[in-house]
Parts: structure tokens; sequence; C-alpha cells
């Protein structure tokens, strides 16, 4: 928990001191080439760039940790980074655990169904259809998934969501293509790791010994095969969580959700340093989040991990 | 073991290991068809053909045309060979870089070992398109930027396994007679340990080669990697999309053609990481 919090505090800090090492003035990157001096030295003074990086970055967490994230430079109007972020972040958050969803229900499956079948055709399918499914670029796969379910037969929008807050049937309706474009290729990747594992779990001393004590094979799968495979699974997932949200980046604007991601490329075409920096920080909280819920999980399955 | 005979042995088991030749045939033909397509296509990457503007594929454009009349099948083979090129500059400088935090930091352990796999660890925690944009703003948009993001991406992946392998390694007895002879550690890492881990590593840089090209793809679709009018795969996509209601074969093409060489790619791996851990596939068939 606190080796979570630490990381989190250096990962701000690498981001904060990475943007501010870019070369440019960022007073002049938001008011434009023609400002005059007296607008650029306000800016600048408004803004807290002629102070040193440590106490921009103090002045910065202090503010952070109070959910102040700064002001957008780049939107008139001044939208605070804390608003924009707080109004995409739960399209974000829906599309990601809708993916996860999708690619955990896919890789189960595909995976269980390899490893009983092994060697036979099902199995064949199943690993060749992995091994092609990891091989496909995510965003692309959005754009054939439109072409067929969307312009072909019509069944989902090709574009555009609707937010969970105003309608969660139309958020499911809507980010289902999304969320399944990220999922293939990560369900890829899950049902071959679930299906080695598996495989090699069927061979274990205790699962030989239940198949010599005549138990059904439904029963052996479920009670002793299916729960000790699931760690090293599980954990996968934890790994995956980058490429995870990865991908959630570039399949929002594949798709005009308007999620963190969209806000972070928006915000990195107008330069607005503050915004991308916001962004960035969530998201790393939101792995490292994801990497905390992971290790309970596994020390749930396997209550000696805890001890 | 020595090198000698490591190589050779990762050559035979190659020549016994069908998913491996799988990968190489797919490979190797493609190399084959750039190098075809570039001796025999009558028309430039860039060569603009207003007359032909959005034309279906047929005989003359394999592939069809863009927006530009330009010929897509052209422009894939060149695009893919930036994108390879791009992308294997990313894997070795990140598997270098990766590689060797990863084994000082397996080797010495200690305090050494403990702050720089933190600081891996912290790498890894971003998401990959997110530490790639942070890196794209602060270097300028371009080839070698997508590069330099790729090689970040994959430090951390590097280095935990070259620190996990050498961990392992380092209480091996002929790393101990090294030690005993009084070589310096520096030879001990190269001469003992480095032949011994190299196989493993060798499967991330095949799998991580075709992560690359999604990467530099992804980066490119959103207009924040490699510019046009430099023919990257991921450009040619990008471009593809503003019109692919009317013309889908220009992105649906290039995808395939995306998705064949990362499926080789992914296939050698997989038949190397088989054919190099016997053990493995003892278990698994």
């Amino acid at each position: 928990m606190i080796g979570s919090f630490a990381m989190l505090v250096v990962g701000a800090a690498v981001v904060f001191l990475l943007l501010h090492a870019i070369p440019g003035d960022a007073a002049i990157a938001a008011l434009g080439d023609s400002a005059s001096p007296d607008a650029i030295a306000a800016f600048r003074a408004q803004h807290h760039l002629n102070d040193p990086l440590a106490v921009q970055f103090w002045s910065w967490a202090q503010a952070a940790l109070t959910g102040d994230l700064g002001q957008s430079i780049s939107l008139a109007g001044g939208f605070s980074t804390a608003a924009l972020i707080g109004g995409s972040l739960p399209n974000t958050l829906f599309v990601g655990a809708y993916a996860l969803i999708l690619a955990i229900a896919i890789s189960l499956a595909g995976g269980s169904i390899a490893a009983s079948r092994h060697g036979r055709i099902e199995d064949v399918l199943a690993t060749s259809g992995a091994i092609v499914t990891i091989s496909l670029p995510d965003f692309w796969l959005g754009y054939v998934l439109v072409l067929v379910f969307s312009l072909g037969f019509g069944w989902f929008p090709a574009y555009g969501f609707t937010r969970p807050g105003d309608s969660l049937a139309g958020a499911f309706h809507s980010g289902f293509l999304p969320a399944l474009a990220i999922a293939v290729p990560m369900a890829g990747i899950l049902s071959r790791m679930l299906r080695a594992t598996l495989l090699e779990t069927f061979r274990r001393a205790y699962v030989v010994s239940a198949h010599a004590m005549g138990f059904g094979r439904f029963f052996i799968f479920w009670h002793y095969v299916l729960r000790n495979a699931l760690i090293p699974y599980v954990t996968a997932i934890g790994l995956q969580a980058r490429y995870l949200l990865g991908g959630v980046v570039v399949i929002e604007r594949v798709f005009g959700v308007p999620g963190v991601g969209s806000v972070m490329v928006d915000a990195a075409f107008a330069r607005d340093y503050g915004v991308v920096q916001g962004c960035a920080v969530v998201f790393l909280l939101i792995v490292i989040a994801t990497n905390l819920l992971v290790d309970t999980i596994c020390g749930l399955l396997d209550p000696r991990r805890t001890a | 073991m020595t090198p000698g005979r490591a190589t050779g042995g990762m050559w035979y088991t190659f020549r016994t290991n069908r998913v491996a030749q799988a990968g190489g045939t797919i490979i190797v033909s493609t190399l084959m068809a750039i190098l075809l397509v570039r001796l025999l296509s009558p028309y430039g990457p860039n060569e603009k053909d207003y007359m032909s503007i959005l034309h279906m594929p047929s005989l003359a454009h394999p592939f069809g045309t863009d927006s530009f009349g330009q010929d897509v099948l052209t422009r894939v083979v060149y695009g893919a060979q930036v994108s390879l090129i791009i992308s294997f500059g990313g894997l070795i400088l990140g598997g270098l870089v990766g590689s060797v935090i990863g084994m000082a930091s397996g080797f010495w352990g200690g305090v050494l070992d403990a702050v720089t796999m933190r600081f891996i660890d912290l790498l890894y925690s971003f998401p990959t398109y997110v530490l790639a944009l942070c890196l794209m703003l602060l270097l300028g948009y371009g080839s070698r930027s997508v590069s330099l993001a790729i090689a970040l991406v994959y430090v951390p992946n590097f280095a935990r396994l070259a620190r996990s392998m050498t961990a392992a390694t380092r209480a091996e007895n002929y790393v101990t007679a090294a030690r005993l002879m009084g070589q310096s550690p520096t030879r001990i890492l190269l001469r003992e340990i480095l032949p011994n881990i190299a196989a493993p590593l060798l499967v991330q840089f095949s799998a991580g080669l075709g992560f690359g090209i999604i990467l530099e793809a992804g980066l490119s679709f959103i207009g924040l990697g490699v510019q046009p009018p430099t023919p990257s795969l991921g450009v040619m996509m990008a471009d593809g999309k503003d019109y692919f209601q009317k013309a889908p074969w220009v992105l649906t093409l290039t995808g395939v053609s995306v998705a064949w060489i990362i499926l080789g790619l992914n296939l050698l791996g997989d038949g190397l990481r088989d054919a190099l851990d016997p053990q493995l596939r003892r278990r698994l068939s």
C-alpha cells in the first residue's frame, strides 16, 4: 500500500520533470507567437512558470492531493483539468472494465476448451485462433468490426458512445465494439497462458490421484484444477493492465469515446502539458490500483500468499 | 555450453519445429515479396496519379489505390520496411538497456537491485501509449522518437526477464568456478551468464518486434508518431480511415499486411521458445 503510494508520487514527479523538460515556452504555446511580452509575462506569473521546478512540483502535488490538477490552458473558458478528467474517467473505466470482462470470458472458454481437448481439433482451432488474434492491431480491428457489424449488419453504432450515467443499456450497446476490439488480442494472450497452466496442473500428483479415486472429470476440473490454475492467470491479467489501458487510449479515438485517453491526445495536440500530466497520473493510478486488486485476489485464491 | 553449440542447437531445433518454420516461412516470403515489389512495381511509393483515385483492387493495383491515386501495395511494401526498421531499432535499444539493467541488478543484488527494480516497476505501470505519448511530446514527432518510445516501453520487459534469469544463473557451479578463477564481474556476465540467458531474451525480442510495429502504427495512427509523407504502416492506416466507408480496402489490406508480418514474428518467437525450452515442450506435449 505504502509502496504503491510512493510509486505514484515518484511516477507523478517523473511525468512532471519529463513534460517540463520539453523545449519551448508553454506561455507562447498557449497564447500564440504574436502575444505581447507583457501578456507572456502575466501568463508566466499566473501559472507560476517562473518558480524553480521543485517548487512547481511541490505546489502541483499539494493541490493534486486535494483534487485540484490545475487549469487547462488550451480550452477557452479555463476548464479545470480535474473537471475534464472527472467527466471522462467513468467512460474510460467503463470501456476498460467491459473489455476486461469480455477478455476474461473469451479466454476462460478458449483456454479451458483447448486444454481439456488437448491435441484434438478444438485445441488446434483455439490455439491457432489465439496466435492470430494476438497479431491483430486493436485499433485496426476496431475499424474492421465497424465495417462488419455497424455498416454491414447495422447492429451497433459506428461512432459515438452513450455515457453510462445517461443510459447503462446504451453504454453496453455503444461500448461493445470498442471493448471487443481491445478484448480480442488480450483474450488471445490470456487463453494461451491459461491453456499452458491448465495442462501443467493436469499432471500434478493431486489431480492424478483424484482421477485414481474415481472423481468425475468436471468435479476434478472445478475443485482441483481451476483454482490452482487461476493464480498465474490472474497475475497475467495484472501484467496486461498496461497494454489494456494503452489500447483504450487509441480505441477511444477510433470510436469517439469521450474518455481520459481522448482528453490526453487532444491535450497533446494542443501542447496543454498540464492536462497531459494529469491524465498520465490518472492512468498510472488506475494501473497501480489494478495491481493492488490483483494481489488481493491472488491472496484470496491462495491464503498462503498473504502470510 | 559454448555459444557456438548453443546456436548450433538452435538451428537444429528450428529445423524440427513446425511452428518456428511456419513463422520463418512467413517472414522470409514477406521479405522476398518486399524485394520483388520494389524491383518490379511500376509505381513509386509517393507517386500520385489523380486519374486513378480510390480504385478498387485490380490487376494493375492488387491492393487498390488511395485518395491520391497512389498504389497501396507499393506503399505497404515501403511502409513495412519503415515500420520494421523503427521497431527493430527500438527493440535493439530497449533490449540492450533493459538487459544491462536487469543483468546488473540480478548479479549484484542489494540496494542497487531494490532501487532500480522499483523504477522498472514504475515504468511497467504506465500504459504503453501513455508512456510513448509523453516521450513524443518531449522529443517531437517522427521516426526516431517512435523508436525511442518503443525502446522505453520495452526496457522494463527486458530488465525483468534478464534480472530473474541472471539471479537464477548466479548460483550455478560454472559461475562460482569462474569467480574462484578470479574472473572480473564483467567477464563473468558476458562470457558465462549472457550465453545462458540469451535465448529467452531473443524470444522476447522476436515477440516485441511485432508489438513494436503495433505501437508504431498506433502512435502514427492517432497522428503523434511518424509524420506523412513518410509511408509508415500507421500513417497509411490513418489516411485510410478517413475514407474507409467509401474505400475500405486501403485500411483493411494495410492492416491485414501488418497482422501478417506480426503473425510471422509471433510464430517465430513461439517456435524459438519451444525449441529453446525443451523442458517446457516436454511438459506441454
